[in-house]
This record gives C-alpha cells, sequence and structure tokens, in this order.
C-alpha cells in the first residue's frame, strides 16, 4: 500500500461517540411544538378493493386532526406504488393514515374507520401465477415486458416437474441474452450439472424502522427521516410531496440501517409531509416492526434452473440459466439479472445464456438488498460448483480460483454485442493469500471430523458485486478559523463512508483529521450532489471526489501562497494545516490565514466563481457557502476503466448435529478483493457485517406465509429470524484478509465492501453444511434450517416442502 | 371495523406493593384484569390488541415474589425472580443446574434479565396464527388454522394436540416438571399447591388456557424438593438460532443413577405438544436398568409412540427422538 | 343476550363462529319453567279433566287383549337406552366444559355422537320397516284431538277427547322435536368431526367454505342448546309418579291392560293376541 497518513488507518468516526452514547437523534427522536401523530390503516387481505369506506365516526373524535387517503396522493404510474392505495396488493400494505394528537388516540381512529374490502385473487408463488389458469397479483398483469405490464402464462411447460420441485424449462420469460454458444459450451464439458435452485425472499430488517417526521414553514417542508442517502433522497422526496427540491430542508443525520431499503428514503415518508401541510401541524409517523416488515422492502426470492458444464480442471465453460423472480407487487426490480451478471464475473464462463423474468406476486414489495441479485447468485451457484469439485475431485478452494476472473475481465449481459469489463479484479491474489493465512489445509483437515453426533464441515464461497461509482462531486470550505468542513451528500446509515470518504480529502491536504469537519446529513447545510449511499458506491466515488477537491483545495492555496509571497503556486507545498514554500518553510500560511486572504480575493477562491461541470445541486451548496472562507467545489473527472467490483471469498466452518439438525458456526473468515482499505475497523465491520447477514440468508431468515389466506405468519421480528449476534462464531475474533491491490482507477486505490460479504457468508455456510453432511446432499435453496437437515438425513420422514416452495 | 397492531392500548396500570393488595385488584375486575410480571410474553399480546384487558396489574412492586430462597423441603423461587435471578443463584446452580441451564438458554441475555420464572411458565403459546389474532380454537373460535391442509406448522406439536396444535414455549416448565415442583398459586380465597405436572394443561382440558391459573390467580412462587437435587441432569434445547429463538423442542431429565443403573428417572419435553409432556412409559423402560446406548434407543423409541406429526413439523418426530435418546444418555456420552 | 357468537375470519371479516352459549341457559330455564308449570298445570288442572273409566276390562278381555301388553320390544328398548345413554354422555361431555367444569371431553363426545348416530340410523331402519312406522308421526287425527284439549282447556265445548293410539300428541311432539334436534347435532356433528383428532376421518378445516363451517357450529349448538331443554323435561315425565307406567315399559318392555284400556284408543293402537307379539 502506498504511504498514507490518513488512509489505512483506524480513527474515531465523527458520529460514534453519539450513536454510544445515545445522543444521536434518529428520525423518531425529533419533536416540534404542536407535533400529531399518524397512524396507519393497512390491508388485512393480500388482495383487495376498498369497496365502502367511511372515516366519519373517526373523524369525530376528540384529537383526531388529520385524514390522508390514497385518493389524495397523486396516482402512481403502473407499476410503481403511491403510498396509499385503495387496491392494495399486499398484506400491510398502508390505506390511509390518521393524524391526531396522540398515538393512542390515532389508533383508536383507525379502529373506528369503518371500511369494507373486496378480496381479489392473489398469489404468492410466481409459479402459480405462470400456471395456466393462474391468478395475476395485480389486475393488468404479472410481469413486465420491456415497458409495459402484460401477463405471461406458461402453457407448454411440464407442471408436474414444478410440484416435484423441478423448475420447467422452455417457458416464456422477458429477459434474455447469451454470449458464445452454451450448446457448443456443454458439448466440450466433462461435467454437467443441471439443479433446480432456489434462493428465498427475505426482509431487509434494518433495526430502525422507516419512521419519518415532518412540518412546514413558510412554504419549506422540513423533514426528518431514515434515509441510506442525503443528496439523492432530496430529489424523490420532493417529488413525493409535490414541491421543489428547493423548497425541502432533508435532515437525516443518523440512519439506523437501511441495507439497501431506504437508498432515497420512502415512498411512505411523503405520508406525514402531506398530513402535516393538511393538518398545519408537525407530523410525526412512527412505522411500527410489524409495518416495517409489510412494507420495509424485501429481497426478491429467485427460483431457477442452473445448468453448469465444467472441464476436468473445473473451469466453468457454460452456463444455462433461467430464473424467475418474485417480484412483489410493484417496481421492477432486477435482481435476477445482476444475478447473471455476477456468475457471470465469479466464474467467467465462455458461454452463457441466460432467461428470466419478475413475476408479480401479492407479497411485499421488494428492493435493493445489499448486493441485490448477488447473495443469491452465490446462494444459488456456489454449492453446484462446489459439488463439481468433489465430482472432478478437485480441492475446492481451487475451483473457486480456476474461474475466478483476472485483471480486467470481461463479464455480464453484452450491450452491443460486447461485455462490459471490470476495473480491476484481484481475487486470485486474495485467494492465494487466504490460503495461506487462513491454513486452507488445516480446515480441510478438520473437514468430516466428528464428535459424538456432531460433525464438522467446511465451506468456502466466492462472492463479488459492484464497488463504486465516478462522477461525483467534493466540497470543501477551509474556514479562516484554519479548520476544514468537509461536505458530503453521502448519508450516514452505519458504514461510515461518509466520513472515511471524506479523509481523502485530508490526505490529499496532507493535513491532520483533527484539523477537518464533516458536514453531513442536513440539506440546509449545504451538501454536495453526492452517490446514493447504495451499491458500495460511495468508497469509490467520494475518495475520487473528495480527492478531486482536496487537490483543487491545495491548488488554489499554492496559488494564495504564491500571490501573498511570490513565484510560481507549485513552488509552494501543503501539509500539516499550512501551505509552505518548498525549501523554506518560513514563508508559510496557515489555513486559517489563507482561507481569510480567499475571502478577499473572491472569484474562484471563495465560492464567487464556480467550475462549469459540477451538479447544480453543488453548485447551489457551494454558492450558499461562498465568501466563508477557501470554498472549494470539484467533480471526479479521474479516469474510468470499467465497472468497479470487489471480492469476497468466505471461509466457514461449521458443526452439524446430525440428530438435531443443529448449526453450529465455529469460524468463519474473509479474504477480499477491495482495493486499497480506507478504515481497517469499517472494512471489518463491513465483511464481518456483510458476513453475519449472509450467515442469515443461509440458515434461517425468510418469511412464512398461509397460503389459504395470503397472510404472514412470521412477521414478528424474532419469528422473521434475522441472524444475532449470538449466531457469529465468538470463541475467536473474525479473521479477514485483503489482497491490497490497489484500484488503477481510483486515485487512492479504493473499491467499495460493502455488498460482495453477503454472499460471501452465505455461500461459505451453506458449502460448509453440505461438507459436514459429507457432501452428496442437494439441499439446493437457502435456507437450510435443522428441519431440512433431519429431513435429509433421515428418508423416512416425509418433505415437508420442495425445492423451489416459497415463503415455507 | 378496521385492525390495527403494534399500538398499546390505553388501560388501567396498577402498581400493588403487596401479594393482599394485588389479589384485591384481581377480585375487583376478575377476566378483565392482566397480571404483570416482566412484559414479555404481555406487551405482545397488548401491543397487538389482540388481548384488552381492562387493567394491569404489575407484580414488579411485590418484592415478597422475587426471594428465592431454601426451605426444609426444598428451595423457594418466588414467581418474580427474574430468569438472571435464577440463573445467578448459587443454591439454585448448585443443586438444580439444570433449571440455570435452561434459564440461560432461553430467549435472550437481554430477555432473561426482564423475564421473570412466574412468566416464563405461565407464557401463552407462540403458534403464529393465535399471536397473530386469528380467531382460532384457542381464542375462543371453531377452527385451528395451524392444522389445515395447507397450514404451515414447523414449530407446532407432534403430540397432546386436540384441535389445537399450540405447543407450549417453555424451557423452564419441563426442567420443573421433571424435578417435581410445585407450583404455590394465590387468589382472594386462599393458597393452593399445584404440582407441576398438573399446572400446564393441554387443549383437551382446555384449549383457551396453557396453565391452571384462573382469572383472580397469582402464582406466587415455585418449590422445588430436594427430592432430585443434585441427581444426574440432562437439558438440552433445539433451536434455529443460537439465541432469541424458542425451542423447537426440549428435553429435560433427572436421574437417579448409582453403579450405572438408573434407580429412577423423570423425562420430560417441551415445544413439541401444548404442554411438558413426561414420558412414562419410557422412565419405565429406563427404570432399574444400566445406562447405555440401547436403553436409551429405546427410551426414545418409547417417546416418539403415538406422536401425529402435521405436514411441516415431521422432523420434530426425529428430533424428539434423538433429544430423549440423549437425555437417558446423559451428557457424558 | 346474544343469540351467536361472531368473529373475524383472518382478513377481518365478520364471520358466525356458533350460538351463543346464553341459549344454553336460556334452554335450561326454559325447561326449568316449562316443568314447574306442569307440576302447577297437572296438580291443578289435571284431575279437573280426568275421564271416567270402568266397565272395559271384559270386553277387553273378550276382544282378546292380553293381560301385559308388549309396548316396547327388546330391540326398541335397547336403541332406547343407548340413545339416552349417549344423549346425557354428550350433553355431559358437551356442555360440562362450557359451564366451568373443564376435562378432556372431546374423544368422549365424538365416540358417543358415532354411538348415537348408529343408534339413531338402527332406530330409523328398524322404524321404518319393522315397528308400526305412522306411529308415532302426527296425523290429522292428532291435529283434531290437540284442538279439542285446547278448546277444553279454555274451557269451551268440545267434543270428547278421544283416546290416543299407541303414542299421544305430546310423545309425538317430543319426537318430532328430537327427531329435529337430532338430526341437526348428528349432521352437523359428523361434518364437525372434520375439525378434530378423530379415528375415522382426517382432519380437514377448509373442506367447507368458511360460512358453511359457521352454519354448522351454530346448527349443532342449537340442536344441543334445544336437547338440553327435551332432556329436562323428558326426565321429568319419566319420573312422574302418574307417568312412571310409561318409563317401566321403557324397562320391562310391556304395559298392563288396565293402562292400556285407560290410555288408548284400541281402535288406534290395535292389540290383540297375533299383533301383541309382533309389534
Ligand atoms: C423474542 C422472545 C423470545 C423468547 N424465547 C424464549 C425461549 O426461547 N424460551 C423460553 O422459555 N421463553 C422465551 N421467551 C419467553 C420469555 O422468556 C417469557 O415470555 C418470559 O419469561 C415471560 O416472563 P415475563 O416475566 O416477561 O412474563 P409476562 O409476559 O409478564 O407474563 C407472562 C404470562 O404469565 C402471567 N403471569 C406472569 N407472572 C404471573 C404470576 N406471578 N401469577 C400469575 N400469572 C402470571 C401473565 O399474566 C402472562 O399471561 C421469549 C420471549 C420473547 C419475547
Ligand atoms: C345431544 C347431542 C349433542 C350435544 C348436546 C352436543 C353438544 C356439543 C357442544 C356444546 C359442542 C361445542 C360446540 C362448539 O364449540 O361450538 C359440540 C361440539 C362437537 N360435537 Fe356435539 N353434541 C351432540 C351431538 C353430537 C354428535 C351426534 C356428534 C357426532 C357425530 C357430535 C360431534 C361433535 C363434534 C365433532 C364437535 C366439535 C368439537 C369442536 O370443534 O370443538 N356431537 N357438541
Amino acid at each position: 500500500m502506498a504511504d498514507y497518513k490518513l488512509i489505512g488507518k483506524n480513527y474515531t468516526t465523527p458520529d460514534i461517540l453519539a450513536k454510544v452514547t445515545g445522543r444521536a437523534k434518529y428520525a423518531e427522536d425529533f419533536r416540534a411544538e404542536g407535533m400529531l401523530f399518524a397512524k396507519l390503516l393497512v390491508s388485512p387481505m393480500p388482495h383487495a378493493r376498498v369497496r365502502r369506506l367511511d372515516t366519519s365516526a373517526a373523524m369525530a373524535m376528540p384529537g383526531v386532526e388529520a385524514i390522508l387517503t390514497a385518493d389524495e396522493l397523486p396516482e402512481a404510474e403502473a407499476p410503481q406504488e403511491a403510498g396509499l392505495t385503495n387496491e392494495p396488493l399486499y398484506e400491510g400494505e398502508p390505506i390511509l393514515a390518521i393524524a391526531a394528537v396522540d398515538e393512542e388516540t390515532a389508533a383508536e381512529a383507525i379502529e373506528a374507520v369503518q371500511i369494507d374490502f373486496e378480496p381479489l385473487p392473489f398469489v404468492l408463488d410466481p409459479m402459480d401465477s405462470l400456471r395456466p389458469g393462474g391468478p395475476n397479483a395485480r389486475l393488468d398483469g404479472n410481469t413486465m415486458a420491456g415497458r409495459d405490464l402484460s401477463t405471461i402464462k406458461w402453457d407448454s411447460v411440464d407442471w408436474s416437474e414444478v410440484d416435484r420441485g423441478i423448475m420447467p424449462l422452455g417457458g416464456e420469460v422477458t429477459d434474455e441474452w447469451q454470449v458464445g454458444d452454451v450448446e457448443a459450451g456443454f458439448a466440450e464439458a466433462d461435467l454437467i450439472l443441471d439443479e433446480s435452485v432456489f434462493s428465498a425472499s427475505l426482509s431487509h430488517q434494518p433495526l430502525e424502522t422507516r419512521t419519518a417526521m415532518a412540518y412546514w414553514q413558510n412554504g419549506k417542508c422540513f423533514m426528518h427521516c431514515s434515509t441510506q442517502s442525503t443528496a439523492r433522497t432530496e430529489g424523490g422526496m420532493a417529488r413525493w410531496i409535490g414541491i421543489d427540491p428547493t423548497d425541502l430542508v432533508l435532515i437525516a443525520e443518523y440512519c439506523g440501517g437501511g441495507f439497501g431499503s431506504k437508498i432515497s428514503s420512502s415512498i411512505q415518508a411523503r405520508i406525514p409531509a402531506l398530513l402535516s401541510r393538511k393538518a398545519g401541524k408537525p407530523v410525526m409517523m412512527r412505522v411500527t416492526r410489524q409495518e416495517e416488515n409489510f412494507f420495509g422492502r424485501a429481497r426478491p426470492g429467485i427460483q431457477a434452473r442452473a445448468k453448469f458444464g465444467f472441464k476436468s480442471d473445473g473451469r466453468v465453460v457454460a452456463i444455462d440459466l433461467t430464473m424467475v423472480q418474485d417480484g412483489g407487487p410493484y417496481g421492477r426490480s432486477g435482481d435476477y439479472m445482476s444475478c447473471a451478471d455476477q456468475a457471470s464475473l465469479m466464474y467467467q464462463p465462455e458461454h452463457m445464456r441466460v432467461r428470466g423474468m419478475t413475476v408479480y406476486t401479492n407479497t411485499p414489495p421488494r428492493g435493493a438488498q445489499r448486493a441485490p441479485g448477488g447473495v443469491q447468485a452465490v446462494a444459488m451457484f456456489a454449492p453446484i460448483v462446489d459439488k463439481a469439485a468433489r465430482q472432478l475431485d478437485l480441492d475446492r478452494l481451487d475451483i473457486i480460483h480456476t474461474n475466478a476472473p483476472q485483471g480486467q475481465a470481461l463479464f455480464g449481459r453484452p450491450r452491443q454485442g460486447r461485455q462490459g469489463n471490470v476495473s480491476s479484479a484481484f481475487p486470485k491474489e486474495a485467494i492465494d493469500k487466504a490460503r495461506e493465512e487462513f491454513d486452507w489445509e488445516g480446515m480441510k483437515a478438520r473437514s468430516g471430523q466428528r464428535n459424538g453426533s456432531k460433525v464438522t464441515g467446511v465451506g468456502v464461497a466466492i462472492s463479488s458485486y459492484s464497488a463504486g461509482t465516478s462522477g461525483v462531486d467534493g466540497l470543501l470550505v477551509i474556514r479562516p478559523d484554519g479548520m476544514v468542513e468537509i461536505h458530503t451528500g453521502v448519508g450516514n446509515l452505519g458504514t461510515e463512508s461518509f466520513s472515511d470518504t471524506s479523509r481523502a480529502a485530508m490526505e490529499a491536504l496532507d493535513t491532520p483529521w483533527e484539523q477537518a469537519e464533516v458536514v453531513w446529513g442536513d440539506t440546509s447545510k449545504h451538501l454536495p450532489w453526492s452517490a446514493i449511499q447504495g451499491g458500495s458506491q460511495t468508497t469509490h466515488g467520494h475518495t475520487r471526489s473528495n480527492w478531486a477537491a482536496g487537490l483543487e483545495a491545495k491548488k488554489r492555496l499554492q496559488e494564495i501562497a504564491a500571490d501573498r509571497f511570490g513565484g510560481s503556486a507549485d513552488s509552494f507545498e501543503v501539509g500539516n494545516g499550512r501551505v509552505f514554500r518548498r525549501g523554506n518553510r518560513g514563508q508559510a500560511m496557515t489555513f486559517g490565514q489563507a482561507a481569510e486572504r480567499a475571502i478577499q480575493l473572491g472569484g474562484v477562491y471563495d465560492g464567487s466563481q464556480l467550475p462549469e461541470d459540477i451538479n447544480e445541486m453543488t453548485t447551489r451548496s457551494a454558492t450558499a457557502l461562498a465568501g466563508r472562507g477557501l470554498v472549494v467545489a470539484a467533480k471526479d473527472n479521474f479516469e474510468t476503466g470499467g465497472r468497479n467490483m470487489s471480492f469476497c471469498i468466505g471461509f466457514a466452518e461449521v458443526e452439524v448435529d446430525t440428530e438435531t439438525g443443529a448449526v453450529v458456526l465455529k469460524d468463519y473468515k474473509v479474504a477480499s478483493d477491495a482495493g486499497t482499505v480506507l478504515h481497517p475497523q469499517n472494512f471489518a465491520g463491513q465483511v464481518h457485517g456483510g458476513g453475519i447477514q449472509g450467515f442469515g440468508v443461509a440458515l434461517g431468515q425468510k418469511w412464512v406465509m398461509d397460503p389459504q389466506w395470503g397472510l404472514h405468519v412470521a412477521k414478528r421480528f424474532y419469528s422473521n429470524r434475522p441472524p444475532t449476534i449470538l449466531d457469529a462464531p465468538h470463541d475467536q475474533e473474525l479473521a479477514w484478509s485483503v489482497a491490497d491491490e490497489p484500484d488503477p482507477f481510483n486515485p487512492l486505490g479504493a473499491k467499495g465492501i460493502g455488498e460482495a460479504p453477503v454472499g460471501a457468508g452465505a455461500g461459505a455456510v451453506l458449502n460448509a453444511i453440505s461438507d459436514a453432511l459429507g457432501g452428496n446432499v442437494d439441499f439446493n435453496r437457502s435456507p437450510i434450517m435443522g428441519d431440512m437437515i433431519l429431513t435429509m438425513l433421515n428418508p423416512e420422514l416425509d418433505e415437508a416442502h420442495n425445492k423451489l416452495s416459497t415463503h415455507v | 371495523m378496521a385492525v390495527i397492531r403494534d399500538k398499546m392500548p390505553a388501560f388501567q396500570l396498577f402498581q400493588p406493593a403487596s401479594t393482599e393488595e394485588a389479589l384485591g385488584v384481581l377480585d375487583q375486575y376478575g377476566a378483565d384484569a392482566w397480571v404483570l410480571a416482566g412484559g414479555l410474553d404481555t406487551w405482545d399480546w397488548l401491543k397487538d390488541r389482540v388481548k384488552k384487558p381492562a387493567a394491569v396489574v404489575d407484580l414488579g412492586g411485590v418484592s415478597e415474589l422475587s426471594e428465592i430462597r431454601s426451605l426444609g423441603g426444598g428451595l423457594e423461587i418466588g414467581a418474580m425472580a427474574t430468569l438472571r435471578d435464577v440463573i445467578r443463584h448459587p443454591e439454585v446452580s448448585e443443586q438444580f443446574s439444570m433449571l440455570a441451564d435452561s434459564a440461560s438458554q432461553a430467549a435472550s441475555p437481554q430477555i432473561q434479565n426482564q423475564g421473570t420464572l412466574g412468566g416464563n411458565v405461565g407464557q401463552d403459546t407462540r403458534c403464529w396464527y393465535y399471536r397473530d389474532g386469528w380467531s382460532c380454537y384457542r381464542a375462543g373460535g371453531n377452527i385451528c388454522y395451524a392444522d389445515t391442509p395447507t397450514a404451515m406448522n414447523r414449530e407446532h406439536a407432534i403430540l397432546g394436540a386436540s384441535r389445537c396444535v399450540a405447543v407450549n414455549p417453555s424451557d423452564t416448565a419441563p426442567v420443573l416438571v421433571a424435578l417435581d415442583a410445585e407450583m404455590v398459586v394465590r387468589n382472594s380465597t386462599g393458597e393452593r399447591v399445584i404440582p407441576a405436572q398438573d399446572f400446564f394443561i393441554g387443549p383437551a382440558v382446555d384449549i383457551m388456557r396453557m396453565t391452571a391459573l384462573q382469572p383472580g390467580d397469582i402464582l406466587t412462587s415455585i418449590r422445588i424438593p430436594w427430592t432430585w437435587a443434585n441427581t444426574r441432569f440432562y437439558f438440552e434445547k433445539a433451536r434455529d438460532r443460537a439465541v432469541w429463538d424458542f425451542p423447537l423442542a426440549n428435553v429435560a431429565s433427572a436421574a437417579k443413577i448409582s453403579n450405572g443403573v438408573v434407580e429412577d428417572i423423570r423425562i420430560v419435553a417441551n415445544g413439541v405438544a401444548p404442554y411438558p409432556v413426561r414420558f412414562l412409559a419410557a422412565e419405565d423402560a429406563v427404570r432399574g436398568r444400566q445406562v447405555g446406548q440401547a436403553v436409551a434407543m429405546e427410551a426414545g423409541e418409547l417417546a416418539i409412540n403415538g406422536v401425529r406429526p402435521l405436514r411441516h413439523n415431521a422432523y420434530k418426530v426425529t428430533l424428539l427422538r434423538n433429544l430423549v435418546k440423549r437425555s437417558v444418555q446423559g451428557a457424558e456420552a | 343476550m346474544e343469540l351467536f357468537q361472531w368473529g373475524t375470519n383472518p382478513w377481518g371479516q365478520e364471520t358466525l363462529i356458533r350460538v351463543s352459549w346464553d341459549l344454553l341457559y336460556l334452554f335450561f330455564w326454559a325447561g326449568i319453567a316449562f316443568i314447574v308449570f306442569h307440576v302447577v298445570y297437572a296438580a291443578v288442572w289435571l284431575p279437573k279433566l280426568a275421564r271416567a273409566n270402568g266397565g272395559q276390562e271384559e270386553a277387553a278381555a273378550a276382544a282378546g287383549i292380553p293381560e301385559t301388553i308388549e309396548r316396547h320390544t327388546l330391540w326398541a328398548r335397547i336403541f332406547h337406552w343407548v340413545m339416552a345413554a349417549s344423549m346425557l354422555v354428550l350433553l355431559v361431555t358437551g356442555f360440562f366444559p362450557i359451564i366451568g367444569v373443564q376435562f378432556a371431553w372431546v374423544t368422549i363426545h365424538w365416540i358417543a355422537g358415532i354411538v348415537l348416530t348408529i343408534s339413531i340410523l338402527y332406530h330409523i331402519v328398524h322404524a321404518t320397516f319393522y315397528l308400526d312406522f305412522w306411529s308415532i308421526w302426527i296425523l290429522p287425527d292428532d291435529m283434531d284431538e290437540a284442538v279439542q284439549r285446547v278448546k277444553r282447556q279454555m274451557g269451551q265445548e268440545a267434543s270428547e277427547i278421544k283416546k290416543h293410539g299407541k303414542y299421544p300428541l305430546d310423545h309425538k311432539l317430543f319426537h318430532t322435536a328430537v327427531m329435529l334436534a337430532g338430526l341437526a347435532v348428528i349432521g352437523t356433528g359428523l361434518v364437525m368431526m372434520f375439525r378434530i383428532e378423530n379415528a375415522l376421518v382426517p382432519r380437514n378445516a377448509y373442506l367447507l367454505s368458511e360460512p358453511t363451517w359457521g352454519l354448522m357450529y351454530t346448527l349443532h349448538g342449537l340442536g344441543a342448546v334445544l336437547f338440553v331443554m327435551l332432556t329436562l323435561t323428558h326426565i321429568y315425565f319419566a319420573i312422574r309418579p302418574d307417568k312412571f307406567w310409561l318409563t317401566k315399559s321403557m324397562l320391562f318392555g310391556s304395559v298392563e291392560r288396565e293402562r292400556y284400556l285407560d290410555h288408548h284408543d284400541p281402535d288406534r293402537w290395535v292389540v290383540n293376541k297375533e299383533s301383541a307379539s309382533k309389534s
């Protein structure tokens, strides 16, 4: 790693003290004078139409102040949602909201609403909707073909196969691509595995629900909401409320997790805003855990048929995928497509064909969840590659290594006949290092070891995911008091990248972090145009933008010094909070002095004159800051070289009790290629936090729905079974290692690490369970729970469900 | 009327300082009163507005109810002792380590800090249909939603069901039955002492309650006789996660063993039936015999005699058989 | 007082669950009230209505009427007592838990229900093919008698009340009520077997639509509470001294000629040596 002063070092982030002492204010913690509380009336049915609605009794209750119904919202264009509806498409979809002086009253008012629903046909399993004569989740169709809602039924497939858990081939799909020639690929394969596989839908379950509080002052809407991003929430939120972004003040300094479900906050946040305008008072809408379970988004499940062709050396020559994604009732999430892209990247097949579609169901709306598609890819395909290694008598880490991409490998869906490339890929290096560091041979030696009824299993899996964007802006102010204010529109959802990436600017200024002040989380504080805090975009994108701003600031400082002391700008250096003449440190200005000078100079120095290429939002913010010091706004114009991708290779060791089906995770280690590590502590938090989330995918997090009524039965937090910290191995500290290969297209070599870890955790654990059971087991689905293990081990037990069954 | 959940409605809160005072309020409100201990079971019901008592009687201020002390014949644990109190109490660990063990595997550390032993045995079933307010048998209806042809019943009963297939989810209950504990119950008319085994009742007898507690009753303490103190204990809980999960099944056994021969044994499991089930046939088969694989297997097979698995819970049959087997074999095996 | 118990289905729609158990108390007290009324009525009114009998003995002997007349065959008696026993078991198992006496009732209940069903089936076949089928049904003659009785009770002119056939009108009325209530509990009870664990049919809570199930439970409950009243009054009559000869006949099978002649119209219940041995 290059010799950095800040990058790669642990430090205390500016938000952490408030968080651990409870002083941090989340959306729910705000109060405003006269504030009302809103409660939602949500649909008790999976699909229905409001037949009769009488709110008079509710409105007549003392303390009830306003009601908002779907009729008062602009209609959303299908398949988008409006936030409130008269034709709910899933259990728990909000119908109306009531604001009252307190929540007790609001809840009682909801109970006083006379409402009558007409139940409509519903469907929970995409397969049921594809069946000829099967119900559609939406009245206007069951899928999106291109930009149109349409209905597809699979008339020609063998449905008895589906009943046996076999994904049928040949049904009509909406998306299709191919590289090479799969048939030819399979012809040259030495081993073909053709499997029906399934990865279950699961809720995001962030600890903070999507609560929001809003009030209006002088025509401006002040919104306290739970959101992952700040800059990138403003536009969407303003649109939802129906105002100009300049009339919105968004305050969201802390977010208790989102995992992709709150990238730009959530549409339900419009409800308190609109209620507040109607009532003329602030309105707080605290979203309950149960509501979060309903409309808090979820990862789409995917039912697939995956055919993999291998050469005898383990090389994947051909992949043929048919995928049906459980699309929920709204939107157009494309997990199945990124699932295919990731498979293409991780296994680098020469020949690949992908056929897929989303089928709408009357289940909670889907959204991006930490490595959307990527996690499903690993959960579904890693066991197949693992199985191939066994059948070909290869080392299971070797087969991953053999197929892993290298350099600027091509992958994914071709555009104009050509596949795109990855900016850098060093998973092989990561594996080589981990093989030694993690003692893979030692791990393997423990595989199959028995201790009474307990058997040790070892699993390894590779996972890849997107790791950055480019072209966003940096904005900083060097104030007359010498402090460097780094403004960022990146949200603070717990990854700390809002702060970690800010350090790039200080690194460029070669100045101690103590002199920095990060400004974030409040649009009234003038934030620059930033990446969404999602898709692992910020680490790469904002090291670039802040590096750009840092360099730009340095240049201006040098110019100011040259102006003051004479000589050329490049005879000055910047460091330690000063700008000084090379070779003559006596000729120096502190940042504070330079800032005062900048104010005097005006123009490009104090923000009065701004670069042309920065985003309009940055311009607005920088203009507002103009005159406060040395104001620098800069766009990231660094060179790009393909799609940024990070890689994780998870190594799991489990103990499976063959008499109880219990799985205990004994150890988990992760190797990664994520470029330069900005902040080791956080990096560990990401790779292991993501890993734990992956354990949930592998071991239990799911929905259970009653098919007769179309309702959730496992909707409590605990019955949803997200993983807990005690599910993570804790006999020893969890290890991690990095390839430590900088990304060539980031000035600091950084890539994001938010998402790839999840799949690694899921895949490694799934493979470890199979390993413990002797390797030749075909669960072919996630999660794997104790009951499945016992059923697998005791053939006399009836299978409760087949491989493709959803929501069981 | 529209339905709303996850928001507690208003109720009258009573915080008596003595058992008498508490009994007075309970008497006054009858079936409209709710006894509140740690609230881990209670708050769910109230928050979901599925149960709407007019009065809630918080026993938190009745300090006499949380004492743990040894009596002549055994150990008496106040109903309001928290699971943490039980785990930490030296005499519990010395004499009845299995109770501490089960308490420490219940729920999560946070819940153990707050939940009481009385509440743990008094808790209602976690059948997800019933808890969600579906008007099933247990809620006074005429149907069991968990045992329909399409029901989701992975966590339900394989034994002892009668129309309702919900299970008793308590981890400490089977231990108390195995230890032959007694429940001391008071109401305004006096005190009665109920053997733990009879304290838990199945739907065949009363489909709407899990225990012998009636409106107006307070469970004041649990007495564990020394009879089974420090015998060979075995407790095991099978669950989906390492923590924060109810048992899929658990087993508790206490055995008096001398020279490898089982003189006496009590084997009880929970999570498989609507009440902690004692396996008398298995106990009989084991009594007087040398501990070993064969006898353990036999006990396991006897325990699953008469099971009636549902669509999604056949695995529990194997699980129960293996747990009972292990409980006979003991931890050393 | 409520008539029905309503609940909601999982979608929050109102649905019928069963009759309200308020009806149990209502029918119980109605039965008691009837008995009290009848005790008074029997003490005050009946003596006034007493008829003169006598001089029939010889004629009867001449007509070939035996000393003791078989009223209920052995099989008919066995049926009656099996039915009575199962009915009592059903009542106890059905209602004791509701009034607070708790025990494991369902298994006993359904088994008793099946016993009752079988005994009723037997009875239907037996009565249709082997007994004087029409003797128990309310026929036009009975209506006439009813009219006359009511007139007399009201103190109006009425023609002499004819003696009845094998069964008097009140027996017939009782039988009709028992039949209707019985068919209701049996028909619905058999279907309700699909909701409980039993050895005969697999559980299938979705066998019927939700409202139909509600109707089943409601009819079962209605039949059941009706039985409370019917059983009460039935037992009352059975133990009344003036009716005890009838009870005895249900135990031992026959009535004395004197009773026969007192209460029955030989034309309407024809008994001679041949038929007596037959019916
Ligand atoms: C997420 C979660 C997971 C859990 N997992 C487990 C688990 O794995 N194993 C397990 O055993 N438990 C588990 N529990 C249950 C928890 O341990 C018990 O609910 C808790 O111990 C109940 O005790 P409490 O003191 O909170 O009782 P409360 O909730 O206050 O009371 C429970 C019931 O008992 C009655 N009651 C309580 N005390 C008395 C008394 N003295 N007299 C009369 N009636 C009384 C109350 O009226 C109420 O009906 C879990 C609970 C939760 C919320
Ligand atoms: C006089 C006769 C009967 C009486 C008084 C009686 C009474 C009752 C009562 C009070 C109930 C409870 C109903 C409820 O919960 O809504 C019940 C339920 C039931 N009865 Fe009967 N019953 C009689 C006959 C029968 C017969 C003949 C059968 C079967 C052939 C039968 C089978 C059942 C069944 C299966 C249930 C359902 C139990 C349940 O769902 O909880 N009953 N009966």
